[in-house]
């Protein structure tokens, strides 16, 4: 069997109508995969930073380090990075749980699912900035 | 090891015109270790039992014809070798998520329609006649497609994944990356056609990158990170015609 050799078969198994709807997945799966960059690179790094290396060696350095830390996060600029951090890692979680759920036997409320998930990464989210911003 | 060593092979058996259901049957086949598990099916269809049906053709990995489930696992049993199950018996599935035709042949329709869909061949605006030479490309422009374009249509990859066993409308992982290898070609221009039926709701969102796909492919495609791949190029897609409703086209 060629893989390459269909050509004269005029591609008709297309399923849905030909429609050109493209589907609303490209949206989620858009914040997902930014999420994962999030979720890969920017999360473990904060937590290496504010877990282990500002509260090391010295206790009186180390509350001075995180208050100096603490400040930063004051500094709008760094809130908005921050929330973009975390809300993406968020919507990247909920969109795995989502798929998860659907591999385990929920794929027929896929439609259903979106709320409670994106809905509850969207809360979360809001949540977060309301405390960024009482920063 | 004695001369006379034998392995025993369990193969699943299921004639529709006679079985009410399908059931596994037991064969005792000498052992050589450089036996793969296609040898020791050839083996009982000349010498012990004619109405085993299976398919196969080229013996080395190349035509993709004998895919079946060795152990539980997909498998090309041209490359699965004896020596890696003796002593333990070996039980022969034909591949898991297609309907069964007769025994270990299962029907390729619904792959062949899902190839179909995603127009897996060059598509052009204009066809230049050959006096006008080939379409000419650099090293550079064929290795963004080569990887993918080595698929065999061996099916062990629909076999792999569970997304395929539970979405009729999923197109699958070699369907997707052949699609995508057409797309990543810069002699192609139909990249717009293809996703028409790629971006549709779970034609190919509805891969949850498991990833088995890729550890079970023979040819090392990769199909798991062409879907990735593609997936990209869908959500750009995506976005490209929000903002530019009408005029979205390649």
């Amino acid at each position: 069997m060629s893989a390459g050799g269909g050509g004269g078969a005029g591609g008709g198994a297309q399923k849905g109508g030909g429609s050109a709807r493209p589907s609303g997945e490209a949206f989620w799966w858009a914040l997902f995969s930014a999420g994962g960059v999030m979720a890969a690179l920017f999360v473990p790094a904060f937590v290496i930073v504010t877990g282990f290396l500002l509260p090391a060696g010295d206790e009186m350095v180390a509350a001075e380090r995180a208050a100096a830390f603490a400040q930063a996060a004051g500094w709008w600029p760094v809130k908005v990075a921050l929330l973009g951090v975390i809300t993406l890692s968020l919507f990247h979680c909920m969109h795995r749980i989502r798929h998860l759920l659907m591999d385990v036997g929920m794929r027929r409320y896929a439609g259903a699912l979106k709320l409670p998930c994106y809905g509850g990464a969207l809360a979360l989210s809001g949540w977060a900035a309301w405390v960024l911003w009482g920063i | 090891m004695s001369e006379n060593a034998t392995i025993t092979l369990e193969l699943f058996r299921y004639h529709p015109e006679t079985d009410s259901e399908p059931r596994y049957q037991s064969y005792e086949v000498p052992y050589d270790e450089d036996w793969v598990v296609l040898d020791a099916i050839n083996w009982i269809k000349d010498h012990v039992d004619g109405t085993v049906t299976h398919r196969w053709s080229c013996r080395m990995g190349v035509c993709g014809s004998c895919g079946m489930m060795v152990n539980g696992e997909p498998k090309l049993t041209c490359a699965a070798f004896l020596k890696d199950y003796y002593p333990r018996p070996v039980r022969v599935d034909p591949l898991v998520n297609f309907p069964v035709e007769r025994d270990l042949v299962v029907s390729m329709d619904g792959f062949m329609d899902k190839l179909e869909a995603v127009k897996p061949y060059i598509i052009r605006d204009d066809v230049n006649d050959t006096s006008q030479g080939e379409y000419r490309q650099t090293p550079a422009e064929l290795a963004r497609y080569k990887q993918f374009s080595m698929c065999i249509n061996c099916m062990l990859c629909y076999a792999a994944c569970p997304v395929v066993g539970h979405e009729e409308e999923f197109l699958g992982p070699a369907a997707l990356a052949l699609g995508h290898r057409y797309n990543k070609d810069s002699r192609d221009q139909g990249q717009s056609e293809r996703l028409e039926v790629m971006l549709s709701s779970e034609a190919m969102w509805g891969c949850t990158f498991v990833g088995e796909c890729t550890v079970v492919c023979p040819k090392h495609v990769d199909p798991a990170g062409a879907i990735q791949q593609a997936k990209a190029v869908g959500a750009q897609e995506f976005f490209k015609r929000f903002v530019m409703p009408k005029g979205a086209g390649s």
